[in-house]
Formats: C-alpha cells, sequence, structure tokens
C-alpha cells in the first residue's frame, strides 16, 4: 500500500522559459524560488515515484484522436516536444509499472482513460519539473487530461476521476511513497482577443473554495465561470483531480500573483494532509 | 461568452489545424514549408482564404477561422512572429467587435 506523500499543484506557462525577461528580474526570481521551494518540498517528502496531472497541448493528441484522459505506462519519455521551448532535449524515468496499474485500477473503478507507451511530453509537464530542479530525478506517471479542444471532460467528472486516482495509488502494493503534481491554469488566454487577459478574481474565489475543502463549490465555481477566465483556464481541471486525490483536503496557497506579462495567473501550492 | 470560438471545429478549420500540427511535429515539415510554401501548402485541400491567411502570417484571420488556440499559438512561437504583432493583430479584432 503506497502513502501519498504529498499532492502538489502549479501554474505553467511555456513563455517561463522562452520569454523569462517579460518579467521584471526581482519579481521572475520570487516567483521562479517558489517553483525551487516546490521541488525542494517534493524532494523532502522523499517519494518514488511522481504522478504528473497534466494537459497535452495538441503535441501527441490531435483533432483525429483526443482522448478526454491518457495515462502513460513507459519506462521513459522524450521531451520536450516543441521544437522551439528554449529547454534542453531530454529523456524523463518513467514508471511504466505504476501507469499500467493505474489505467487498470482506475478502468475498475468506472473512468475509460486511454493507454499511452509512447508521448513526448511537452512544456505543461517539463516547465515546472525544470523550475522546481526536480527533472529527471524521479520516475514520472504522465496522466493527461484534454483541456485544449472541446468537447472537454467535465470539471465534475476531473474530480471524480481524481477521487478515483488517489484510492488507487493508495492501494498500489509496488511503491510505499508517491507524490501527485497537478499543473496547469490558472486564469490565462491563448491566441483570441482576450489573449493576456488574467482574471485575478476568478483564480481567488477558486483558490478559496480549494482552501475551504468546498468540492461541490469548487466544482460548479470552475464550470459556470471559466468562460471569464479565459481557455487557458479549463486547465483548473488539472487542479480538481489533485484535489480528488486528495479527498477534498483542505489547500494552502504557496503563492498567487496575476502576472499578465506572462500571460498567466500564477499559483503554487499543496493540499494539507 | 465562450473560451471557444467554435465548440466543433468545422471541416475547414480542421484541415487548417492539420497544417499547424504537421509543420511543427514532422521533421521535415517546416523546412519543406519555408523553401516553398505554397508547393508544401499543395499537400492539404485548403480554402483560398485559409491558404492565404497561413501565407501572410495573418494570425487574427486564422483565429477567426478556428484555430485550435495552442495550434495557433505554437505556431506563432515556432514562425518567430513578434508577439507584438500576433497579440496586436488579435487584440485589434477586440476592438472591431
Amino acid at each position: 500500500m503506497a502513502d501519498i506523500v504529498s499532492i502538489m499543484a502549479c501554474s505553467h506557462t511555456p513563455v517561463m522559459l522562452n520569454f523569462p525577461d517579460a518579467v521584471p528580474q526581482p519579481e521572475r526570481e520570487e516567483i521562479f524560488g517558489h517553483f525551487h521551494r516546490l521541488g525542494q518540498a517534493i524532494a523532502a517528502a522523499k517519494p518514488q515515484a511522481l504522478v504528473v496531472v497534466c494537459d497535452d497541448h495538441v503535441h501527441n493528441f490531435f483533432l483525429n484522436n483526443l482522448p478526454a484522459f491518457c495515462i502513460g505506462a513507459a519506462p521513459t519519455y522524450k521531451s520536450p516536444v516543441e521544437h522551439w521551448l528554449k529547454a534542453d532535449k531530454r529523456v524523463l524515468p518513467g514508471d511504466a509499472q505504476l501507469g499500467a496499474y493505474l489505467l487498470n485500477a482506475v478502468m475498475a473503478s468506472g473512468f475509460d482513460p486511454a493507454l499511452s507507451m509512447e508521448l513526448t511530453l511537452d512544456h505543461g509537464v517539463l516547465t515546472p519539473l525544470v523550475l522546481a530542479h526536480v527533472s529527471g530525478q524521479l520516475p514520472i506517471v504522465p496522466i493527461l487530461v484534454n483541456c485544449v479542444q472541446p468537447p472537454l471532460p467535465s470539471m465534475k467528472r476531473c474530480f471524480d476521476f481524481g477521487v478515483a486516482l488517489g484510492d488507487a495509488i493508495r492501494a498500489y502494493p509496488g511503491l510505499d511513497r508517491i507524490t501527485i503534481l497537478a499543473s496547469g491554469g490558472l486564469s490565462h488566454d491563448l491566441s483570441t482577443p482576450r489573449m493576456g487577459m488574467v482574471n485575478d478574481e476568478f483564480d481567488r474565489e477558486f483558490l478559496r473554495c480549494l482552501e475551504a475543502g468546498d468540492s461541490t463549490e469548487a466544482i460548479r465555481f470552475a464550470s459556470q465561470h471559466v468562460h471569464e477566465a479565459g481557455n487557458g483556464a479549463e486547465e483548473v481541471r488539472m487542479w480538481l483531480m489533485a484535489f480528488g486525490a486528495a479527498r477534498a483536503a483542505p489547500f494552502q496557497t504557496h503563492f498567487y500573483r496575476a502576472v499578465p506579462s506572462w500571460y498567466t495567473g500564477i499559483g503554487l501550492g499543496e493540499w494539507r494532509r | 461568452m465562450s473560451n471557444w470560438l467554435q465548440g466543433m471545429p468545422t471541416a475547414e478549420a480542421y484541415e487548417m489545424n492539420k497544417v499547424l500540427f504537421e509543420l511543427h511535429h514532422r521533421p521535415d515539415d517546416l523546412e519543406a514549408f519555408r523553401v516553398n510554401p505554397d508547393q508544401y501548402l499543395n499537400r492539404f485541400s485548403l480554402t483560398d482564404p485559409v491558404r492565404r491567411a497561413i501565407l501572410g502570417n495573418d494570425v487574427a484571420a486564422l483565429y477567426l477561422a478556428g484555430a485550435n488556440p495552442y495550434l495557433l499559438r505554437a505556431h506563432c512561437i515556432g514562425m518567430k512572429i513578434p508577439e507584438a504583432v500576433s497579440v496586436g493583430a488579435l487584440k485589434r479584432l477586440a476592438g472591431e467587435h
């Protein structure tokens, strides 16, 4: 039986790597410092594997075949897939056994994720790992959620998937210590006339729901207001999945700030155990 | 208000998105496009307006034709379209509506 030793969440954006200078140095260092501390907290809990919940930004999946959920079960993952991302090409270690186990376990709970035995992971997974200084340090299991092209899985479905995921991890006989990292959001908008908009009010209210441990309200609020927070805010699905895995324990926000120069509401934190 | 211009991509948008996808994922496509963009685009069934929008890096037109936001964003960065140009073109649309 595995112990979920920590459950964390953070925003991601490729501009943190591609255009770091868009944000003045003191603010950039403050934000990168929070990512680094997130990585130190991950390492301090001594997990044997890291389950990374993220979205694929139309790299591994295209409109010809687009799963709502996908679990990776590969021994290694190349990254990044983007030829334009300012990050060294690398091969991340994977935990194929844990990935295969999670697929079977959540299938038995009534969910139907796709299987992938080969993914080239994008900035969504890689950026937090790089900024947290944990890239390559731990075998990962990527769990990909469609937040990028409607029809999207409902907010409630993502929370419920997270509950099943958490239960499955706790029942895993293969390891003792596992961490979950959700990567995505918060408010942002890409490639529309609203690009650059960050909805500070949406982000703070969503975080408040998580901090209160109120899953009903978090799901309701995200479902009803996501369109006010931009197409990138659809990525709060990852936060809801981690919230489910945490059995709706109260969230502790380590940092939040609307950072329009990076087009994104940047948040980091973890669920109290 | 919706985050999505097209809840379901049109067939025209699908073909345009296919260009944006293949350009940045198939190993030789970006080079082939740079060498002869017209010839490269002949591989796809594009309408004339979409073809012109791709050739002219017309970010606003690509958006209006239903480009997936992530494919369009990746295309802008991958083609090194300056941020002021790509984001500016989109923001000008907001002013028009």
